[in-house]
Parts: structure tokens; C-alpha cells; sequence
């Protein structure tokens, strides 16, 4: 500043202070931006240096791929973003651009793959649901091995179902086609599934179809070079001698297919990986399959044979003391050099380890042992196996006293072994009378007389006497009916006419009775004795007990009627009441008035009938006579007493009502003249 | 300039100090403002330091607000994915969607107010002092009221951002987050600002009497 400036004068600011600009020096506030420059290029190279690297991955398509969005995840968790999308030059795929964070991308090596995650539908399940909400993104795997470096990767179509680092073995399967099962598929061990298959394909130059299982440690161990594995897919349905089997495994296997393994023989050498297993088309093959499930070369053996080869075939069972040691692998025809004879040849594979030997027992060991036991007389013959002896299988029998012969080693292509006639001519022979005796069954004979009989049953129910039956039957069953309704129209004459009068000359003749006891007893006066011995026994007899007895009769009666008596009762009646209808007829062809009087007598012959044809009741007649006569002469004897009289007319009273009871009776035949032809 | 501009009376030129708190003017050499107790500061072109170390640094932190992500929308908590846009990639994408209006707005307040002001600033920075007649002087002192005016409407991105940010929190489904473009541009802003700030208007007044009088007087 200048000393003295005068307020008013102008100084020369502009001078002074450009000098005082230059002069001073930097001030403290252009720290600022030198902070701010600092703050912002380490900010810039922070972002620049974690930028990561950009790999490109090329896919069929890009569905679901949003530049900018699309994540790639390596476990899951989100380690790069896809920067962009375009074609290859051909256009016949996309190239996907992937910044991929700096701290995985050294990892990202010619090992690692990629596949787009979607949302999946299979015949396992849905899987992947999530990427439905959050869109799909690109998973990719690689391990912890840097090894070259690579910034262009081929994607793969669909996510491994394997994924790399999981522990196992992989194993080829070949198989003859591979109907049923797809990729995915499990692999079962004893039902638990321990693997997947994938990777199906049409074998390069052979007809078969390869496929890789994989085998997930720790059952991978379970693999030897015996293992077998067989086809699980869909359903088998077999028809044996025990009925109907079906087998389902499981309905993923039925869907999808399956194969499982197991391994049947012990001793088997651990895999490695890409080991190669026939897969058998099932279980049972598979377990049958000895030269399969046997580790180690077989030896391969042929026969001689002249007889008819017809049912032996390939694949048929080698046996040795009756257990399976091999089995037919080919026939063929040969011209025996010296002889010009056609010979069948019978080549057979023989599993060293089931001949007893070693389990790592090599072909030569076989053989070795073969020669030894064919110079103790070992021989092979064709012999029929199965009951009906349908096929034929070879046999290794000892021939007591067999010609020495020994193992031919130096045949081509097969050692040849001595072989004998097999008991097929037996075989034949016993098939042959088989046979022949059932072509000698008469069956002819049997079946023309079964024939006969059916034509006579035919004739028989054909005729017309059988057609007969049921008409015949129905007319009994009229007559029956007419039958009833004649019994039910005598029941009316006799209520009409007849059982009134009855009754009255019942009365009249019990009327008689009494009369003639009292004729008696009065041309009997030395009876008085007697009678006061009566009235003696009439005081003391006791009437009401006598009513009471009629009345037990009339129950006895009643119960009569429902007992079994009565179905007596009925026949007796029945036989009566023809005789009424006959009499009824009678009087109906004939003359009438003429007829009538014995028409009533008849009916009076009837009812005298029907009174006896009561078993009880001509005993309760006798009895009421009895008592009738005992009342008479106590009358006769007493006079007039009033008590006996009500007595006595309480009894015809009872009588009476016996009378009705039978006459209820009738109405009841008349009612229901059926309960009484049939008895109910 | 002009033959009939008298030479201006200024502040400094009657040995006065105007107080920049309240506008009095004392004698030079006062220290204080009595009025308002704020210090004097004579008009000095070192001041002019100042306000070019906040325009630098409002003009570094420029650079990062336009390079970087403005705002980060998250779907899906992030699942669906997240775009980051910087400033002119959403004013792109405004424009895409059909929102010309604010994609104007955006670009107006985020874009040309700022670079403006840096331009308005400089240039204010570098003519203050240097003569000039009456009427470049007025027009300066507009300019220089308009970006002081203007400074503080330059957040309104920053705003938009801040208010999207506490509003669009809906959790799983959608989020917004500040990116760091956002404290970038809000530094800049500030940055500018306190530029203005710094900048001392009476610098524009300082060479107009000069000019006068060494158009008039000539030299000393």
C-alpha cells in the first residue's frame, strides 16, 4: 500500500495490484482443486482398475440376454454383467459380451463353460423356477486351476447335469439302442439312485448307442470291472409258470428311463473313469450274463458235434456238474477234412471263474484245467435242458470209461474238445413216444361220444315230451287249482246244506244216544247200582275239569290244525273231498233229485268221514257219549236238577262249539284250501 | 469510449471501502465494518485466486458428474437387474420415453447452467480489473448477479436424485440409490458456487475510471 494516498486522488490500482498479483504467492485455497483433481483421478483409476475383464461367449440364442441387466453367476452369486449382444459374422449365432469382476476373471480359463439358466420343465421336475421372476441369467463354471487364458468361450445349450467338480466316476455304457431312457436319467443301486446319465449318442462307427454314467463318490467305489448294469426303464410285464409278473421301478424310470448296476461277483479290479459296460436290456439278463458280469477273457472252447443241432442255440447255457460255467457263443458248419463229413461246430465262451478257478484265472488257466479233467474222461455232449427239453444246451460231463481223448489246442480257431453223443436220441425218443402217445389218445373216440352226448341232450331237450314237462305241470297245477276250487265249493255246499243238518243229526243221534242211555238205564234198573255208582263217580267227576277237557280238545283241535296231524288231516280231507266232488259231479251229470238223497248220504258218509278222519274226535264223541250217558242217568237219577241240566246243556253247548270249531275248519279249507292241499 | 463519459466516482477512487457484508463504506485503512462487524477487504485482484481455485475444483468434480452414474434403479432388489445412467444417457433416455419437456429441463439445469456459469465465471474472473467503459462494465455486473442467482437452481438434479432416493425405497420391488456422479455434481455445483462467491464485484468497477482517465488524462 502506498503511505499517503489522499481519499480522493486516484492511485493506479490496476498497476499496483497486477504487481501485488504477480508478487504473491499461491494461496492456500487452490488446495481445493488439487484436492478435488486428486479425489477424482483416483476415483477414475479406482473404477478403471476394477473394471474386470470382457470375455465373449457365443450361444445359439440369446433368450432372456439384456445387455446391462443379465448377470453372470458362478454359485450363484453375481460376478460379472453381460455388456452387450451381437451376432457372429454369419449370423448364425450371438456373441454375449460379459465384464466379468476383476477378482474371478483370472479363473476364467479354457476350462471354464457357460450356459444361459432358464426355467426348466422335465420329466425330474421343475427346475430353475426363480429365474421366472428374475429373468434368466448366465451361469458359468470353472474350477480353481489358472490355466490359459481365454477371453472367447463356446456356450453350451443347456445347463451340464453334471456339474464338474462333483465327485464320481464316469462310465460308458454301450447298448443296443437306447429306447427308453434320456439324458437325466438315474442311475440305481439297489433302488437308491447314486448317478445320472447323460450325454446319449449314436456310437461313431458301430450300431450301438453310447451313453456316460456318472457315478457320484462315494458309491463310485462300488464299480468294479464285474459290475453289470441293466436297462430299469418303463414296465416289463412277464408270463410265467407263477402267474402274471409286472414290474414297475419307479414312475421316473417309467418316464424317463433308468439303468442301475450292481455288482454280483467279488473280486473285481476298480474302474477308471470312461471304463466301458454293455448294458443289459434287464435284470435278469443282466445277472445271467456270466461272461458280462465275469472279469477276465473267457476261453473259448468248440465241440463237434454230428447230430442235429436243431435247438441249440446261441447264447444257451454251458454246464459243468450242473452249474453254469459259459455259454453257446456260436454255430457253425465245418467239413471234417479227412472224412468229407459236415460237422456242426459249437463254440462256447467258458468263464474261467466259475470253473472254480481263481478270480483272476486267465483263459489258459481254463484250458489247463479242461485238459486235465478231459484226460480223467471230461467230455461235452448236447443234452436237452427244461422240462419239455425244448432247447438244448451243452454239458461237460465225466464219462466213466470214455475213450482217452484229450483237448485238440491247436485247432483254429478254438481248441476243440472231445465231445460224446449226448442223450439227445433219448431225449428224442422220450418226446417221440411223448408225442406218439398223445397222438395215440383216443381222441376221436372221445370226442365223438361227447358229441353223441351233446346231440342226445340236444335231442332230449329238443323233444317234445321235455317241452311237454312244463305244460304238463301247468296242468297239474290247474287241476290242482280246481282241485281247490271244488274242495272250496263243497265247503260251501256243506255250509250251505249238509253241516247244519249234520250237526243237527249229530245232535239228533247223540239226542239218540242219550235217549238209548236213558232206554238203557231205565230197561236197566239193577244198574242203578251201577248209576249211583256213576253219579257216585259223577259227583265226584268233576265237570268242570270235563269242560275243560273239551276245551283242551277243541285247543288240541285248534292246535290240530297248525300241528303236523293236520297235514294228515288235509290228505284225508283231500280224499274226501274228491269223494264229494265226485259225488258233486255225480249229481251234477246225473239226475239230481235222484242222486240228491244219496248225494246226502254221501255227504253225510262225508262228514261222517271228516268226523273220523279227526283222529280225536270220535274218542271225544265216545267220551261225550260216555259222559252223556253218565249225565243221563244222573239225571234220570237225580230228576230234574237244574245243575246237571246246565250240565248238560253246557256240554251240548261245548259240542256245539266243537262243531263250529270244525266248522271254522271248513271254512278255513273253504278260505284257503291251499294251506291244506300244501300243507301250511 | 465514449468522449462524454465523465469519469465514474467510485469507492475506491474517493478512498472509500465499501463493506461487502453490508454495503456501507468506510475510510480506507478502516479495519471492520462498524455497522455490521464484518472485516474489510479492500478490492484486490489476488482475491481473483480464489475464485479460480473453486472454479477449477468445481470444474474437476464436473468431469466425474458427467462420466458417472447419476442414480442406480434397482428391480428385484437387484435380480432383475439395476440400470445406472449418467446424466446425459438419462436425458437420452428421457427423450427416448417422449419427455421432452424434462429431458430439457434436465439438460438445461444439469448441462448448459453449469457449463455457463464455468464460462460466465472465467470469463467475469478473467475481465475483472481490466478496463472497460460503462456499459461492459453494467453488463458484467449482470452477468455476475445472474450466476449467483442462478448457482443455487443447478442443484436440482442433485435434489431429484436426493428425493428419489428417500422416496423410491419399496424394498424387493424397486430402489433407487445415488450414484456417485450425484456427490460429484452436488461438489461441483458447491464448488462453483463458493466461485462465485469468492468473485468481488467492485473488481468490475476498479478499471472503469482508470480507462476514463487513461483515455482522457493519459498517462502519469
Amino acid at each position: 500500500m502506498t503511505d499517503t494516498p489522499p481519499p480522493v486522488r486516484p492511485a493506479s490500482p490496476v498497476r499496483k495490484t497486477a504487481a501485488r498479483a504477480a508478487q504473491a504467492g499461491i494461496n492456500v485455497i487452490w488446495l481445493v482443486p488439487i484436492v478435488a483433481l486428486i479425489v477424482t483421478l483416483g476415483i477414475a483409476w479406482n473404477a478403471y482398475s476394477t473394471r474386470g475383464a470382457v470375455i465373449e461367449v457365443e450361444f445359439a440364442d440369446a433368450t432372456g440376454v439384456t445387455p446391462g441387466e443379465t448377470a453372470l453367476r458362478f454359485r450363484e452369486i453375481t460376478v460379472g454383467q453381460v455388456e452387450s449382444v451381437s451376432f457372429t459374422p454369419d449370423l448364425a449365432r450371438v456373441v454375449v459380451k460379459i465384464r466379468v469382476d476383476k477378482d474371478v476373471a483370472p479363473f476364467i480359463d479354457s476350462e471354464a463353460s457357460f450356459w444361459i439358466v432358464r426355467p426348466q420343465v422335465t420329466a425330474q421336475g421343475v427346475t430353475r423356477l426363480d429365474t421366472v421372476l428374475t429373468g434368466a441369467f448366465i451361469e458359468g463354471y470353472w474350477d480353481a486351476n489358472v490355466s490359459g487364458e481365454q477371453t472367447r468361450f463356446t456356450g453350451q445349450d443347456r445347463a451340464p447335469l453334471i456339474r464338474e467338480d462333483t465327485p464320481g466316476t464316469m462310465v460308458t455304457l454301450a447298448m443296443e439302442n437306447a429306447d427308453g431312457i434320456s439324458e437325466g436319467a438315474p442311475v440305481l443301486y439297489r433302488g437308491v439312485q447314486v448317478g445320472r446319465m447323460e450325454n446319449i449318442r449314436l456310437a461313431g462307427t458301430e450300431d450301438q448307442v453310447i451313453a456316460d454314467a456318472f457315478i457320484e463318490a462315494p458309491h463310485d467305489k462300488r464299480l468294479t470291472t464285474s459290475t453289470v448294469f441293466w436297462d430299469t426303464s418303463g414296465f416289463s410285464l412277464s408270463l410265467g409258470a407263477s402267474g402274471v409278473s409286472f414290474n414297475v421301478n419307479s414312475l421316473s424310470s417309467v418316464l424317463q428311463g433308468g439303468v442301475a448296476f450292481d455288482t454280483l461277483i467279488s473280486g473285481g479290479r476298480p474302474v477308471e473313469a470312461g471304463h466301458v459296460y454293455a448294458l443289459q436290456p434287464d435284470e435278469d439278463t443282466a445277472r445271467n450274463d456270466i461272461l458280462a458280469s465275469d472279469s477276465g477273457e473267457p476261453l473259448r472252447l468248440a465241440m463237434l458235434i454230428d447230430d442235429s443241432l436243431q435247438g441249440l442255440a446261441k447264447g444257451a447255457d454251458v454246464q459243468f456238474q450242473g452249474l453254469r460255467v459259459g455259454q453257446v457263443t456260436d454255430l457253425a458248419v465245418t467239413q471234417d477234412e479227412p472224412r468229407g463229413e459236415i460237422r456242426q461246430v459249437v463254440t462256447m465262451a467258458i468263464s474261467p471263474a466259475r470253473l472254480g478257478l481263481p478270480q483272476d484265472a486267465t483263459p489258459e488257466n481254463a484250458l489247463a484245467f479242461l485238459e486235465q479233467a478231459v484226460s480223467q474222461g471230461l467230455r461235452a455232449r448236447v443234452a436237452s435242458a427244461g422240462f419239455l427239453g425244448t432247447s438244448l444246451m451243452v454239458e461237460l460231463v465225466e464219462i466213466p470209461g470214455a475213450e482217452p481223448a484229450s483237448i485238440n489246442t491247436d485247432a483254429q480257431p478254438n481248441p476243440i474238445i472231445p465231445s460224446v453223443p449226448g442223450d439227445l436220441d433219448d431225449f428224442s425218443a422220450n418226446a417221440q413216444s411223448f408225442l406218439s402217445r398223445i397222438g395215440n389218445l383216443p381222441l376221436e373216440d372221445v370226442l365223438r361220444s361227447a358229441t353223441d352226448m351233446m346231440n342226445s341232450i340236444t335231442a332230449i331237450a329238443s323233444s317234445e315230451d321235455t317241452r311237454a314237462i312244463p305244460e304238463s305241470l301247468r296242468e297239474t297245477l290247474d287241476q290242482t287249482r280246481s282241485a281247490a276250487t271244488d274242495i272250496g265249493g263243497m265247503a260251501r255246499d256243506l255250509r250251505d246244506s249238509g253241516t247244519a243238518e249234520n250237526i243237527a243229526r249229530l245232535v239228533d243221534e247223540a239226542a239218540a244216544a242219550a235217549e238209548a242211555v236213558k232206554l238203557a238205564a231205565a230197561d236197566v234198573p239193577d244198574m242203578v247200582d251201577q248209576i249211583d255208582a256213576a253219579a257216585t263217580a259223577v259227583e265226584e267227576f268233576e265237570f268242570a275239569e270235563i269242560s275243560a277237557q273239551a276245551e283242551g280238545i277243541l285247543a288240541d283241535l285248534r292246535a290240530m290244525l297248525g300241528s303236523e296231524d293236520a297235514e294228515q288231516l288235509p290228505r284225508n280231507l283231500s280224499n274226501t273231498l274228491e269223494a264229494a266232488s265226485g259225488l258233486l259231479n255225480d249229481l251234477r251229470d246225473g239226475d239230481a233229485a235222484g242222486s240228491l238223497n244219496n248225494a246226502l248220504d254221501s255227504a253225510s258218509t262225508a262228514a261222517d268221514e271228516i268226523a273220523t278222519s279227526v283222529q280225536r274226535l270220535p274218542q271225544l264223541i265216545q267220551r261225550l257219549e260216555a259222559t252223556a250217558a253218565r249225565a243221563d242217568s244222573v239225571l234220570a237219577s237225580y230228576g230234574e236238577r237244574s245243575a246237571f241240566n246246565t250240565e248238560a246243556v253246557n256240554m251240548l253247548r261245548e259240542l256245539r262249539r266243537a262243531t263250529e270249531a270244525f266248522g271254522s275248519l271248513a271254512r278255513l279249507i273253504e278260505r284257503n284250501p291251499r294251506a291244506f292241499i300244501l300243507g301250511r | 469510449m465514449t468522449p462524454d463519459s465523465a469519469p465514474i466516482l467510485t469507492a475506491h477512487r474517493a478512498g472509500l471501502l465499501g463493506c461487502r457484508s453490508c454495503g456501507r463504506v468506510w475510510p480506507e485503512g478502516q479495519e471492520t465494518c462498524d455497522r455490521c462487524g464484518a472485516d474489510l477487504v479492500p478490492p484486490d485482484r489476488r482475491g481473483l485466486q480464489k475464485v479460480w481455485a473453486w472454479w477449477a475444483a468445481g470444474l474437476i468434480m464436473y468431469v466425474p458428474a458427467n462420466l458417472f452414474p447419476m442414480m442406480r434403479t434397482q428391480t428385484f432388489a437387484g435380480l432383475q437387474g439395476s440400470s445406472e445412467a449418467t446424466i446425459l444417457e438419462g436425458v437420452v433416455e428421457l427423450m427416448h420415453y417422449g419427455n421432452y419437456d424434462i429431458a430439457i429441463i434436465v439438460f438445461v439445469a444439469s448441462v448448459i447452467v453449469p457449463m455457463a456459469k464455468f464460462l460466465a465465471i472465467a470469463w467475469l474472473a478473467r475481465v475483472a480489473g481490466r478496463p472497460a467503459t460503462v456499459e461492459q462494465a453494467h453488463t458484467r455486473l449482470k452477468i455476475y448477479e445472474v450466476v449467483e442467482f442462478i448457482g443455487r437452481w443447478s442443484m436440482i438434479d442433485v435434489f431429484v436424485v436426493a428425493i428419489l432416493s428417500a422416496l423410491v425405497q419399496l424394498g424387493f420391488v424397486a430402489s433407487i440409490h445415488p450414484g456417485p456422479a450425484a456427490v460429484s455434481f452436488a461438489l461441483s455445483v458447491a464448488f462453483t458456487m463458493l466461485s462465485a462467491q469468492s468473485f468481488d464485484p467492485r473488481l468490475i468497477w476498479r478499471g472503469l475510471p482508470l480507462r476514463s482517465r487513461t483515455g482522457t488524462e493519459g498517462q502519469d
